[in-house]
């Protein structure tokens, strides 16, 4: 039986896909993830799945959104002059890293 | 009375006998027993069984590493512990030396039960040594015990759940708890290099009570193993394992006493099965010539 791995790196971050383990049950499931997925890499939490639990929509069955440019709407593009209040910065920081996580992926 | 282990310079030939017969019966546990694990290196029943004992292994060759690093301070460094030493005078009980059957995944976990339960048992008994570099590095290695000692148990319980998977427990059990046993005798003090003593063997239980008696460790050898039978007997009963050992018998430390294999290891008498496996474990360091241990990590410190 095939258990989905995913890791949390951080307390309240999300919970990344990483692969998987195959195990018996639940608690071999666990153990087995922990030495697998979560000795290499900082790790505070993971979950893990039964592959038949997941439920899955793909590209085939609908045709999803996210396909035009919408990078008009980051306020990063936006030059301004002087200091900006510290909401907008860090907002705009925020808006920068998701950006740049955008492109990774 | 408690030594002082503060400082490794100016201790008295008692003590340093205490520390270092203490330090090679942990360390050669762990060294011999991780060299054992590392055969099923690819040959475990799934990928991840294979991963989550080669892990064991890992990290009982860390732990110890940790425990002859100590050793470091009284002027025996990791080559001489662990590649220049006479395999006689090595000090781990038979329990880790035996070579596993082929394909028998039932003695390795069964043995990695009984060695954990042990092996966490003695540590707890480290946590207040007199030696602070000993109770510093408790924690960490215990840390990683509890891992080993579920997987162990998690195994245990499912091999059991059937005729088959239980006989093969049983068969290793009949045959691995004498040498169980041998975890909990006193270590004949190693010679490390100095000239071996005709009287080596009778201080044996001398020199484990000054282990206890210095501080080194707080419990004695006949309470740790007591509380062992406490641990392992109820559960491997409640697994349908019949244990050799009747502990309502009028003498039970007499009936376990005649129950312990001729070679005990830690007496430094061993099986013929450990000559062979240092043989293959030294070939490397000596058929190329090396004149050190590896060592990818800086030197544990505190």
């Amino acid at each position: 039986m095939i258990w989905e791995v995913f890791r949390q790196e951080r307390p309240g971050e999300y919970h990344a896909h990483c692969g998987n383990v195959h195990a018996p049950d639940r608690e071999l499931a666990r153990q087995f993830a922990a030495i697998q997925h979560g000795r290499r890499k900082p790790t505070n939490s993971l979950w893990v799945v039964p592959r038949d639990e997941i439920g899955e929509i793909d590209a085939e069955d609908v045709a999803f959104g996210g396909t035009t440019d919408k990078s008009y709407r980051w306020a990063t593009t936006y030059s301004t002059a002087g200091a900006d209040a510290s909401e907008v910065a860090e907002s705009e920081d925020d808006q920068a890293d998701a950006e740049q996580r955008r492109g990774e992926s | 009375m408690a030594g002082s282990f503060e400082a490794s310079d100016g201790l008295s030939s008692r003590e340093r006998r205490a520390l270092e017969t203490l330090l090679t019966r942990l360390g050669d546990d762990e060294f011999v027993l991780a060299e054992r694990y590392t055969e099923w290196q690819v040959r475990a029943p799934s990928l991840e069984s294979d991963l989550a004992l080669a892990n064991n292994a890992q990290d009982e060759l860390g732990h110890a590493r940790l425990w002859y690093d100590v050793l470091a301070d009284v002027g025996l460094d990791e080559r001489a512990l662990a590649y220049e030493r006479d395999p006689a005078d090595f000090r781990h009980g038979t329990l880790v030396e035996l070579p596993f059957e082929t394909g028998d995944w039932a003695d390795a976990v069964l043995r990695s039960y009984l060695y954990d339960v042990a092996e966490d048992l003695r540590l707890e008994a480290l946590t207040a040594s007199s030696h602070p570099k000993i109770a510093d590095r408790v924690g960490k290695i215990r840390s990683e015990e509890k891992y080993h000692r579920e997987h162990a148990r998690s195994w245990l319980e499912r091999l059991a759940e059937d005729d088959d998977g239980r006989g093969r427990l049983q068969d290793a059990l009949d045959r691995l708890f004498p040498h169980a046993l041998t975890l909990f005798e006193p270590a004949v003090p190693p010679r490390l290099g100095a000239k071996a003593s005709e009287n080596d063997v009778a201080k044996a239980a001398a020199v484990d009570a000054d282990v206890v008696d210095l501080g080194l460790r707080t419990a004695t050898l006949e309470e740790l193993r007591s509380e062992w039978l406490s641990i392992v007997v109820p559960f491997l009963e409640s697994l349908d394992l019949a244990v050799a050992v009747d502990r309502d018998a009028e003498n039970p430390e007499a009936d376990l006493d005649a129950l312990l294999p001729d070679a005990r290891g830690r007496d430094g008498a061993h099986t013929e099965a450990w000559f062979d496996l240092h043989d293959e474990l030294t070939r490397t360091y000596r058929e190329l010539g090396r004149t050190e241990t590896t060592t990818i990590m800086e030197a544990p410190d505190g």
